[in-house]
């Protein structure tokens, strides 16, 4: 027979900091697959004692689109399309990655010009990306007016890369050994105009949201990630650099221009609460984004006139060997193991994706949190399923 | 029976001076992002399109609906190869050797005569590698948008209907 | 830097066997590959070496080969700028005996995603894992992904897989009919060449 007080003696005891909190039943709760707040198609599991958070699972899978898979099918020249639809915010880093490990191992020379392009469209595009971080951020938290304000700006850039490559989103603009199209004078010209404007808008719109109490209170002290936790959980971008850790491959591990080039890498410093809480990944991603400024005024200024694709041969057969080369997109490193036979097609390619390892790192960011606060959490590791899943 | 240990959330001690501090910080910081957003009531352009009545001209460049000129396609089934989806589908006879000499628009001369040119748009990605490898120039994407329709046939383009062929005045510059 | 791993690894890890790859064509990075039961062990002291402090695991990928099967964890160091492809060979195995590899997620929490992926895809089991699921198919689907001879399930939960209706049959088959038609073959060329012929080689058999 039992009794009640037998039964609480047989139920899990959840221990708060320091203070056992008062038990009901456990609930479970699933978030998504089709909620505002996880940016795509997460499932998070979770189960909760009243508003707190006791354990999240993240279930994957809602989006994949076997990419690898297709890439063993593919030519070297066809991957690229698909490699856009993997994190379809930021198609053109992802594109610069595919196309730097081909041309490693075909050992092809890119002409300046395009190397000059393509840093300017993988910073405009991480702009682009970041902005989408911002505007949804704004809102998971609700604010909902930032967003409008910020997407104007990135519909500016959308609409000159559309100009560019013929796209608005899944470019296929960088190709192996060069760009697709040159970009013109009035391009320039446009980007020049537009990055002026925009590091002025953009001061205006962190004083309006990062700088607002009711921001940097729902955003402060929460989902702290310490350096050995990133570090163990491979964790990388701005996530590790919002924990403190002044790590970024465009200096670290250079490639294309950006050893030429003078940035700052910005890594979060706990200016509203801890280290390495949400508002720090905010901050180190607005900071991210006068870093990219610069870069593209100094590119601006330097691009050079010539050829914008080197010479390629007509059917791509890369040598037999592997490579894993890493760049750093708007969301963390992105890394291709590329495994090749000798064959028109690549045999394996492999793809490391930041928001893959970044997913889980929720199941230690969110338990002791509110589930208000593990909208924040989610939105703040800035995670596009697209690429989680690929 | 399980005990889980969970993290507290860090918090300031709230003294009585912080608690002023607060609601002073809360106000300012509201009222700066009031002032920000009040410029934009009066003092930006409007920005957004009445989509419907207003349609936007799409840059010339643009990837969009994909239009063959069958008259000048030499049926060299390189579109075919490079499409990464496989949504092309050709098939073309041998013509006969005394049949009359054509020549496309840039003067390659056509040996094939074009039996069927079908893209399956529901399968197309709009990358552009088909546009690219054509020697004659003659698959191009149009900047012509707006083409949803209600079945999977009706997304297949049969280049050699005629009604399909009527596109080309309306949507291919020059 | 290889030379200094492979020997470091001999050193400190009994039986590892450490051998570099040295590149095919000239290209590329190089690797190492240690024995598969000894993976854990090189793995840990790789992170706990002063030397190197491969302190980040970033890759846990497997690669289908005719022979064998290739998991290659790949790691790097953030605070010595390195980075190891450190290669383990497997037998392939078959469907309910499926090659068995030690976990290392006591090593880096991150090789907790990474492992269920290759599981997912590869279908290699690691022993010692915590939580070991698939992860990017559904929990209950059949067979890997990735292997070079999969073939999709016919069924999944009643529901037909690639089902005929979704094939676009008449134009993948208008060449093969115009090649009837016309009598002569050599005088017809078109897309989905390979697979026509394919079907009407069957077809012939079949008649």
């Amino acid at each position: 027979m039992s009794t009640h007080n037998e039964h609480n003696e047989n139920e899990d005891k959840i221990i708060l900091g320091d203070q056992e909190i008062l038990k009901s039943d456990l609930l479970t709760l699933n978030m998504g697959p089709q909620h505002p707040a996880t940016h795509g198609v997460l499932r998070v599991e979770i189960k909760t004692d009243s508003e707190i958070v006791v354990e999240a699972i993240p279930h994957l899978g809602y989006l994949h689109r076997c990419f690898e898979k297709h890439a063993e099918n593919l030519d070297y020249r066809g991957v690229i399309p698909f490699v856009d639809r993997m994190d379809y915010l930021a198609a053109m880093s992802m594109e610069w990655g595919y196309a730097l490990a081909v041309e490693k191992m075909l050992g092809t020379e890119v002409p300046k010009r395009a190397e000059y392009i393509r840093v300017i469209v993988a910073e405009l595009q991480r702009i682009a990306s970041h902005i989408v971080f911002f505007g949804t951020y704004a809102i998971d938290l609700g604010a909902f007016t930032p967003f409008l304000y910020v997407f104007q700006d990135r519909e500016e850039i959308l609409r000159l890369f559309e100009e560019l490559s013929g796209a608005r989103m899944l470019y296929n603009y960088i190709w192996i050994g060069g760009v697709w199209n040159d970009i013109t004078d009035d391009q320039l010209k446009r980007i020049k105009s537009f990055i002026d404007r925009y590091e002025e808008d953009l001061k205006k719109y962190h004083s309006l949201v990062g700088e607002n109490r009711i921001f940097s209170d729902r955003t402060a002290n929460v989902g702290i990630l310490s350096q050995e936790q990133a570090f163990d959980y491979g964790a990388t971008g701005p996530v590790l650099r919002g924990s403190g850790v002044k790590w970024d491959l465009r200096k670290n591990r250079s490639y294309g221009l950006y050893d030429k080039l003078d940035f700052d890498v910005p890594v979060g410093e706990g200016l509203k609460g801890t280290v390495g809480d949400c508002w720090d990944r905010y901050h180190v991603r607005v900071r991210e984004m006068f870093e990219s400024i610069k870069i593209i005024r100094q590119c601006l200024d330097g691009i050079e006139e010539g050829p914008f694709i080197g010479k390629v041969p007509k059917i791509i057969k890369v040598p037999a060997g592997e490579i894993y080369l890493r760049t750093e997109c708007p969301r963390g490193e992105l890394g291709y193991h590329l495994i090749s036979d000798g064959g028109k097609t690549p045999y394996r390619l492999k793809v490391k994706s930041s928001c893959f390892t970044h997913v889980s790192l929720l199941p230690i960011l969110a338990p002791g949190q509110m589930v208000a606060d593990l909208v924040a959490t989610i939105g703040s590791i800035d995670i596009v399923l697209g690429e989680v899943d690929r | 029976m399980e005990t889980i240990h969970l993290k507290k959330t860090i918090e300031a001690d709230l003294t009585f001076s912080q608690w002023f501090k607060n609601v002073y910080s809360a106000v300012k910081t509201t009222f700066i992002g009031l002032a920000i957003t009040f410029k934009y009531v009066w003092g930006k352009d409007i920005v957004t399109i009445e989509y419907p009545e207003v349609r936007e001209e799409l840059p010339s460049n643009s990837r969009s609906r994909l239009f063959n000129d069958a008259e000048n396609c030499i049926s060299c089934l390189q579109c075919a190869v490079s499409c990464p989806v496989d949504c092309i589908y050709i098939a073309a006879v041998k013509r006969p050797t005394d049949a009359q000499k054509i020549k496309t628009k840039d003067g390659t001369p056509i040996r094939l005569d074009l039996k069927q040119y079908t893209i399956d748009t529901a399968l197309c990605c709009y990358c552009g590698l088909c546009t690219t490898v054509c020697p004659t120039e003659c698959l191009t994407h149009t900047t012509d948008y707006e083409y949803a329709s209600y079945t999977l046939a009706a997304m297949k383009y049969d280049y050699l209907a005629p009604d399909i062929r009527a596109w080309r005045t309306r949507i291919v510059k020059s | 830097m290889h030379n200094q791993i492979a020997e470091f690894i001999n050193k400190n890890v009994n039986g590892a066997n450490a051998i570099i790859n040295e590149l095919v064509a000239g290209v590329g990075d190089k690797s190492i590959t240690v024995e598969s039961s000894k993976i854990l062990e090189t793995c840990s002291a790789l992170k706990s070496s002063q030397e190197f402090d491969f302190n980040v695991l970033q890759v846990v990928s497997g690669t289908d080969y005719a022979d064998r099967i290739e998991v290659s964890y790949i790691m790097a160091s953030f605070s010595k700028n390195l980075e190891l492809i450190l290669k383990v060979k497997l037998p392939r195995g078959d469907k309910h005996n499926l090659p068995k590899l030690n976990s290392v997620v006591s090593v880096w929490n991150a090789a907790n995603f990474l492992e269920r992926e290759t599981y997912d895809m590869i279908g290699v089991e690691f022993v010692g894992h915590p939580d070991f699921r698939r992860i990017l198919c559904p929990y209950d689907w059949e067979g890997h992904p990735l292997r070079k001879d999969y073939v999709v399930q016919e069924k999944y939960l009643d529901m037909v897989v690639n089902p005929p209706e979704k094939n676009n049959t008449y134009d993948q088959m208008f060449g093969r009919n115009l090649k009837l038609e016309i009598g002569d073959p050599k005088k017809v060329s078109a897309s989905w060449k390979e697979d026509v012929e394919e079907t009407a080689d069957e077809a012939k058999d079949g008649e």
